[in-house]
């Protein structure tokens, strides 16, 4: 960027700044009504899955190509009352289907597992078919120990967070951004549909540590100057924080075309929404907040 | 030279220190000929023999190793299976290990007792998800003590031994509300029966009438004929209504309170006389396992009155055809002897949670993991290099990735941590806070010449590691709560993600900032 343009930039965002924070609260709003819809509807703040609600993950190994349209009609037919997903697990270097998996409820695993021999036409072993099989009333109690987590890392993070800073709104904002990033990534996979397994809250907790990073640069650059204007100092955490967030994403991006596992799919799923949501309150929402705060202090 | 003024900072030394540590733990294997001894059954002919069996804290890598038998080399598991099934019986053979010459001999009443497995190629241990196996989450329909569960665990353990399997962990897992589980895991490929044999809570009762005789366990019984041809077997074998019926009998012995019990309730009862003239009491004695009812004796006339202390059990197994009954019976009998050494469990157990994972699918996994860990870091050079336009920040980057990798995995070779495909993904998550903190110290460093509110070069790194502190610190409080909940089952993350970030911060961050900075130099 040369120094006109940024000249420019610079002085169009110190007009504005105060305007753009409308975003990110706005996004706040939106994710919020978007969970509410959806817990009205149907009960539950997020889509869970057999981990989370009990059930059966059913994973074969294929050396044959199959009628997977066909498989998913007759498992609809074969089993009314139960709710499923059925994928196809391929190889992503050769494009060869490898296997399918299914996560069922209401149904019991020898029962599945009579269907699927027979639809098949083949024996299911020990080493062609692996099953997760969840008990009901563990599921529930592992969601609500895992929201348990969530609340108790948010504590520890905010205590961390107001000991660093020992300043209140410049580490509520921290805060702040935060939980808006979840919620927002909250609303963003419901939207989607993803039924999220305990491998997705493991994803919520990370993006906690993640989406602070950049809130962290900017806000320990801002603060901890010397004799840099803090406009200076934001530009560069700016830059900086993109960098990293950029090489995240293309990582995760990456690896998400070339995995085949399903824990790891739905990691990098929510990282991924979660970081872009993570530019937005950062750079729209932290950093207006704390131009704003420096600005105040130094007119005093 | 850079290299060496590099290699003079004692960041960087303790770097590559833990680096060779790491290399050296996880030892990886290039050649990985022959097959190891995992296990060996006590009396058996192995043992006899002079085998040993590892002790448990063995690193895999250095089991002990069968190189050749009868002087034909051993370089896979089908190998040594093909030539032990081809000697005769009654036939001597000797087994070359990189230990010792052992003289075994083959015979058909004992069992060679030897459990071998492809070596392994590093001394990192798969955790359950990467090799296949069985993982069952119990929990007791009661409130329990930690006591209660701590002697719970010790009779499953002994449990599991005693009917045949030694790979098997159970470990107390908790929640944050206070809920006691049981987890075990048992690697490999495992048999449906393990699921009824942690799961019942093997409760036998010998009863005639509503009067017990004896029960389970040790008290009541002193000794149980397992794997002797001449007191425990398949008696015999009949038709039945869905196929056939063959019927195990094994011999116990009764303690001589239990003798004096079975005295004292035969000692009133009838004796009746059955068409072909045999004379039984008028009651049988009733075996049952968990309240069910498994099979009804008759008790002979002679033993009216008297202590006997020698008993034969004997129960059902079915099939649709013979071998499939004999396998069945030959399973429930293996069982019931295993309960009736064992005895019950304080408590019953409900299965929570079952897996089954097949070795095929670990197997895609692990090279998967691989194949994205490679993408990964690549797709992060690349982007460094697209934004710094210089190999000598790329280079770094892509050494440090690569070391937190080795780091991590040394970590857990070292400290015999099972990696699961959770704790991979903490580690990709680790390397990945990692870049970040670098980004963050390469922004620093390099601002240093160029930008007109220069301060100094060590105020810059002062700050960048203020920054990474403060992140290091927030990632790890919002681990800590994982630790613990969910039944353990995301221990595996959290601890790697603790563990990877903090080896970051104090290991690979500090000499990355070293190596960076000399480079940077004019």
């Amino acid at each position: 960027m040369n120094i006109d343009l940024r000249a420019k930039v610079q002085s169009a965002y110190e007009k504005n700044y105060k305007k753009f924070l409308i975003i990110p609260v706005a996004l706040l709003l939106i994710s919020i009504t978007v969970i509410l819809i959806q817990y009205s509807k149907t009960g539950e703040f997020i889509h869970r899955d057999i981990s989370l609600k009990g059930g059966l993950s059913v994973t074969i190994n294929l050396a044959k190509d199959i009628n997977f349209e066909d498989l998913e009609s007759s498992l609809r037919t074969n089993f009314k009352d139960s709710d499923f997903v059925a994928r196809k697990l391929t190889d992503f270097t050769t494009g060869q289907i490898t296997g399918i998996n299914i996560e069922i409820s209401g149904t019991s695993e020898p029962e599945l597992k009579k269907f699927l021999e027979e639809k098949l036409s083949i024996e299911l072993t020990s080493e062609n078919y692996s099953v997760e099989d969840v008990g009901a009333a563990l599921g529930s109690s592992f969601f609500r120990d895992l929201i348990k987590s969530i609340i108790f890392a948010f504590l520890f993070m905010s205590i961390v967070v107001f000991a660093v800073y020992r300043k209140f709104i410049p580490a509520l904002t921290v805060i702040f951004t935060a939980v808006t990033d979840i919620i927002a990534t909250v609303a963003v996979v419901d939207l989607l549909g993803i039924k999220i397994s305990t491998a997705g809250i493991a994803a919520f907790l990370l993006l906690i540590g993640y989406s602070i990073d950049s809130d962290m640069l900017l806000t320990t650059k801002m603060l901890r100057r010397k004799n840099s204007p803090a406009i200076y100092e934001m530009y560069n955490a700016i830059r900086t924080g993109l960098t990293m967030t950029v090489t995240t994403l293309a990582a995760l991006i990456l690896g998400l075309l070339f995995s085949n596992s399903i824990v790891i799919k739905q990691i990098f799923t929510i990282t991924l929404i979660g970081l872009i949501i993570d530019i937005i309150a950062t750079y729209l929402g932290n950093a207006p907040i704390l131009l704003w705060y420096v600005k105040k202090n130094e007119n005093k | 030279m850079k290299i060496s003024k590099i290699l003079r900072k004692w960041r960087v030394l303790v770097l590559i220190f833990a680096l060779l540590i790491s290399i050296i733990s996880i030892n990886y294997q290039f050649d990985t000929q022959g097959v190891i001894i995992k296990g060996v059954e006590t009396n058996s002919t192995a043992a006899l023999a002079g085998i040993s069996p590892p002790s448990s804290n063995l690193a895999p890598t250095n089991y002990e190793k069968i190189i050749s038998i009868d002087g034909k080399e051993i370089t896979k598991i089908e190998d040594y299976t093909n030539i032990i099934t081809q000697i005769n019986n009654d036939q001597t053979f000797r087994i070359q290990t990189n230990k010792n010459l052992y003289v075994l001999l083959k015979t058909n009443t004992s069992s060679l007792g030897l459990n071998v497995d492809n070596v392994p190629n590093s001394n990192i241990k798969k955790g359950l998800e990467l090799q296949g196996g069985t993982r069952v989450l119990l929990k007791p329909t009661t409130q329990v003590s930690d006591q209660d569960r701590d002697d719970l665990i010790s009779i499953l353990e002994n449990r599991l031994n005693t009917y045949g399997l030694s790979d098997v962990k159970i470990k107390k897992a908790d929640d944050l509300s206070g809920n006691k589980y049981i987890s075990i895991e048992i690697a490999g490929a495992t048999k449906a029966e393990v699921k009824d044999l942690v799961a019942s809570q093997g409760k036998f009762e010998a009863k005639i009438s509503n009067d017990i005789v004896f029960e389970g366990g040790k008290k009541d019984i002193t000794f149980v004929c397992r794997n002797d041809g001449t007191c425990s077997g398949i008696r015999q074998c009949q038709e039945s209504v869905n196929g056939q019926l063959c019927t195990f009998e094994f011999a116990i012995t009764l303690s001589q309170e239990a003798a004096d019990k079975h005295a004292l309730i035969t000692k009133d009862l009838d004796i009746n006389v059955t068409s072909q003239g045999q004379k039984y009491l008028s009651k049988t004695l009733d075996l049952y396992l968990d309240d069910n009812l498994m099979d009804s004796l008759q008790i002979s006339s002679d033993l009216k009155g008297k202590a006997t202390t020698q008993i034969a059990i004997s129960g059902p197994g079915i099939g649709k055809d013979q071998p499939e009954a004999v396998q069945d019976a030959l399973k429930q009998m293996n069982k019931l002897q295993t309960i009736l050494i064992t005895g019950s469990l304080p408590f019953k157990l409900e299965i929570v949670k079952i897996d089954n994972i097949s070795p095929t699918l670990g197997s895609q996994f692990v090279k998967n993991a691989l194949l994205i860990g490679i993408i990964a870091i690549l797709t992060v050079a690349l982007i460094i290099f697209i934004r710094y336009r210089s190999l000598k920040i790329v280079i770094p980057v892509v050494i440090t990735q690569i070391s937190e990798v080795t780091l991590m995995l040394g970590f857990a070779a070292l400290f015999k941590y099972n990696l699961d495909l959770a704790a991979i993904a903490g580690i990709i998550a680790a390397v990945g806070t990692g870049v970040d903190d670098q980004i963050v110290m390469i922004d620093e460093i390099r601002s240093k010449a160029s930008e007109a509110y220069a301060s100094s070069v060590r105020d810059r790194i002062k700050r960048a590691f203020f920054i990474i502190m403060t992140a290091w610190a927030v990632s790890v409080a919002s681990m800590i709560p994982l630790l613990r909940a969910g039944a353990g089952l995301l221990t595996g993350f959290a601890f790697t993600t603790i563990v990877g970030i903090s080896v970051g911060v104090f290991i690979t961050r500090p000499a990355f900032a070293a190596i960076v900075e000399i480079l940077m130099e004019d």
